[in-house]
């Protein structure tokens, strides 16, 4: 979210010095000379003051924690001891680490089924409520409701109980399916997918963006399409596809990001219970591991290491996310 | 906002404005100024941090003994903090390593040499010839269960052994009675009955409890835990993993796909089992949890004889950093004394530890007394011995057991890929 508040909040004194009546800014600075500039001096200490709470929680509790989590990373640190520096062992140690590698593949299993999931559930809805029909508006908030609550920690719970054995879903799928897991919540196989389907659940965010998307669409382009006999799927694949594809790379970006920390709802949908996640490590995504190794291990330079390590994954799958998007993301401008 | 053609207004708004901010932040400032002040004194009345993990049930009966102290000693205000156990260690961590711990705080056996290596840790043994802490009429030894190296950083609280509960109902049906000295062969036996006759598995599923492996171990010489490190072998693990396998497959320890579902109720409170090997006070948590009658047998042995148990115990710690060394003392040694504490908290965290407290709590409900014949047989026959010392990391190394066998059990890793990989995680916990 940082990058988006970062030029609104940097905007804020040039904003205000080129805002309109009299008093203020450049106009004011010509017609009155000296006074005015430092009237205007004044207006841009107050805009730096208007900032400072976010300068200062910047710095204090995103800046420096970094900073010093960068140092830590190449260090023995259990919170206690003075930090002692061991280069790259922990990157090394990591490697090692049957569990660390573990925790990768939850995670990329995770981010490969569940992101591509969740934003084909999102599209698919997207393109039921673009439709025009009475009370589209209830059901856009209908449909939104669950990502304002599918992260709490409520709703984690509540999955658990409906995952669980001989609860609702283990009974659908005995008596539907004929096939009898004794509940997903156990099962070191099949926990994941509750936690990919909770995931799912929560298709609202990226749900708005592509209905946004689908509105800039161009009615003629449809008609046109029509007049030629083009079909409703062909219609979706050959117009309204890349038509949305900013849209679409926008939230694949965003959902991928996500994806890879998510934390809270794999924590406790596998139960706390000293140091595991899920049965025999099923949801230990690499956050929670990385919370196990640096709250419950003490191993905050190890734990260091580890978000580190997360930081340069995550930036080189933006990387080739965005070097992809020359194959297939559409933009009008350079269409023309 | 309104501008009104002169310009000064806005600008005096603005004024307005930068002071309510100076303000604000400088009131920020007093109000985190004040929250820093935790424990202090304050016109000779002393203020101290007292923490602890538990159920709020525990938080209840504590808060009443609580008061009862404070208006016995109205010089000291006590204030309290609890979270389940696993939090509280979390958030005990943290603020050890940022120098600020609760004054005085539970602590039990295996975090003892860990805040003691962490420099964490009191010795209350100069309060105690200060004469404000009495370590004189406890019971079967526990006086010296938290010593470290001659050095006093614990004071048990009620002690409690490991046993096996057993749901009644299941064993009277399958005519099973347990009796002292049974042996491991007769124990499984008994599983394989119950899993044939009462169509449930016989036990939770033994082989991830750490202090159940340590008995065993001490049955044959070893314990879990030297000083130092580890006290068996990755031969000694292997063999006790390969028969666990054995009896997940057959039946007689429960799936353990069930197990961990089910929390975080107990497999036994759950019915998934006949019997679990646990702490004796558990009897009263699975007995509000569960629909069954709960009771305690014998451990089984190896030679008939020796289960190798010991009593454990909650203690009370305080911080070397505490300013108010004798108030933390004198608070101590009126949770561990008074009577009237006792009847209070009765044996939610195991028997009283002093004869004091023993004499002044007698249960009148089923279980508790069951608790204390159970504890009174294991004085009476002999059978208690010394807990070996747990070494710093102990609780790692504690939680990766139990993960590790969970695994195991599960199949996600073979007998010998666990036992490498508990060795290997131990190894790094330990530092050794």
């Amino acid at each position: 979210m940082t990058p988006v508040q970062t030029p609104t909040a940097a905007a804020l004194p040039t904003g205000d010095a080129a805002g309109p009546g009299p008093g203020r800014g450049g106009a004011a600075e010509e017609r009155s000379g000296p006074g005015a500039r430092r009237r205007a001096r004044r207006e841009n200490l107050a805009g730096y003051l208007f900032m400072s709470p976010w300068i200062a929680g910047f710095a204090l509790l995103t800046a420096g924690p970094m900073i010093a989590s960068l140092y830590f990373a190449f260090t023995d640190y259990n919170l206690f001891d003075a930090p002692r520096w061991i280069g790259l062992k922990n990157f090394t140690d990591m490697f090692a680490d049957p569990r660390w590698r573990h925790s990768v593949d939850v995670t990329l299993w995770y981010v490969v089924v569940g992101t591509p999931l969740k934003l084909a559930a999102a599209l698919a809805v997207a393109l039921l409520l673009n439709q025009k029909r009475r009370g589209q508006g209830f059901y856009r908030a209908a449909f939104y409701a669950p990502s304002l609550i599918g992260a709490s920690v409520s709703i984690a719970v509540v999955w658990r109980a409906i995952f669980s054995d001989d609860a609702i879903v283990d009974r659908a799928q005995r008596s539907l399916l004929g096939m009898d897991v004794g509940g997903w919540i156990g099962d070191p196989d099949w926990i994941v997918y509750s936690l990919i389907a909770l995931t799912m659940w929560q298709f609202g965010a990226p749900m708005v963006i592509f209905l946004a998307g689908l509105k800039q669409v161009p009615r003629e382009l449809y008609e046109a399409a029509e007049v030629d006999g083009a079909g409703p799927w062909r219609r979706f694949w050959n117009i309204t596809l890349p038509m949305i594809s900013p849209v679409l790379f926008f939230n694949v970006l965003l959902e991928t990001i996500h994806s890879f920390q998510i934390f809270g709802s794999a924590y406790i949908l596998g139960g706390q219970a000293g140091g595991t996640c899920g049965p025999a490590d099923a949801t230990l995504v690499y956050t929670c591991y990385l919370y196990v190794q640096g709250f419950e291990n003490s191993r905050m330079g190890f734990a260091s290491a580890m978000a580190w390590m997360l930081l340069l994954a995550v930036g080189l799958v933006t990387a080739v996310l965005f070097w992809s998007q020359k194959r297939w993301v559409h933009y009008e401008e350079a269409a023309r | 906002m309104r501008t009104n053609g002169t310009g000064t207004q806005g600008s005096v708004d603005r004024r307005g404005l930068l002071k309510l901010v100076g303000g604000s932040t400088a009131a920020l400032g007093l109000t985190a100024a004040g929250c820093g002040g935790g424990s202090g004194s304050d016109g000779g009345t002393v203020t101290i941090r007292y923490a602890w993990w538990g159920s709020d049930d525990r938080a209840k009966r504590i808060n009443q003994t609580i008061e009862l102290f404070e208006k016995k000693h109205p010089k000291i205000k006590v204030k309290t903090d609890f979270q389940p156990y696993l939090d509280f260690w979390k958030k005990f961590n943290t603020q050890a390593s940022g120098g600020n711990p609760p004054d005085v705080f539970q602590n039990a056996v295996g975090f003892l040499r860990k805040y003691d290596a962490k420099n964490v840790l009191l010795d209350l043994g100069g309060q105690v010839e200060a004469g404000n802490l009495r370590m004189d009429g406890f019971r079967a030894g526990l006086d010296t269960f938290g010593e470290v190296d001659g050095r006093l950083l614990g004071v048990p609280v009620g002690s409690n052994s490991m046993a096996l509960v057993i749901d009644e109902k299941v064993f009277g049906k399958a005519g099973i009675t347990p009796r002292p000295g049974w042996t491991w062969e007769e124990f499984h036996a008994a599983l394989a009955k119950i899993r044939d006759t009462q169509g449930r598995a016989g036990d939770s599923g033994m082989y991830g409890v750490m202090y159940l492996y340590d008995l065993h171990l001490r049955q044959h010489g070893k314990a879990f835990f030297t000083p130092k490190g580890l006290g068996f072998t990755e031969a000694d693990l292997t063999d006790w993993w390969t028969k666990a396998l054995q009896g997940v497959r057959a039946g007689t320890y429960s799936d353990p796909k069930k197990v961990s579902q089910v929390k975080p109720k107990a497999a036994l409170s759950a019915g998934l089992s006949a019997c679990e090997f646990t702490w004796d006070n558990f009897t009263i948590r699975y007995t509000s949890e569960g629909k069954s009658e709960y009771g305690l047998a014998p451990v089984p042995t190896t030679d008939g004889k020796r289960t190798g148990q010991y009593l454990g115990s909650l203690m009370l710690s305080a911080s070397k950093r505490t300013k108010h060394p004798e108030e933390v003392a004198r608070f101590i040694d009126f949770m561990v004394h008074d009577p009237e504490v006792a009847t209070i908290m009765g044996y939610d965290r195991g028997v009283p530890a002093t004869t004091a407290q023993y004499e002044a709590f007698k249960p009148t409900d089923p279980v508790n007394k069951k608790i204390a014949a159970y504890e009174q047989q294991l004085v009476d026959s002999g059978v208690l011995e010394q807990i070996t010392p747990h070494p710093a990391g102990a609780d790692i190394a504690e939680a990766a057991f139990l993960r590790i066998a969970e695994e195991m059990a599960l199949g996600k890793s073979s007998v010998a890929e666990a036992v490498r990989q508990f060795f290997s995680e131990s190894k790094t916990a330990l530092g050794s």
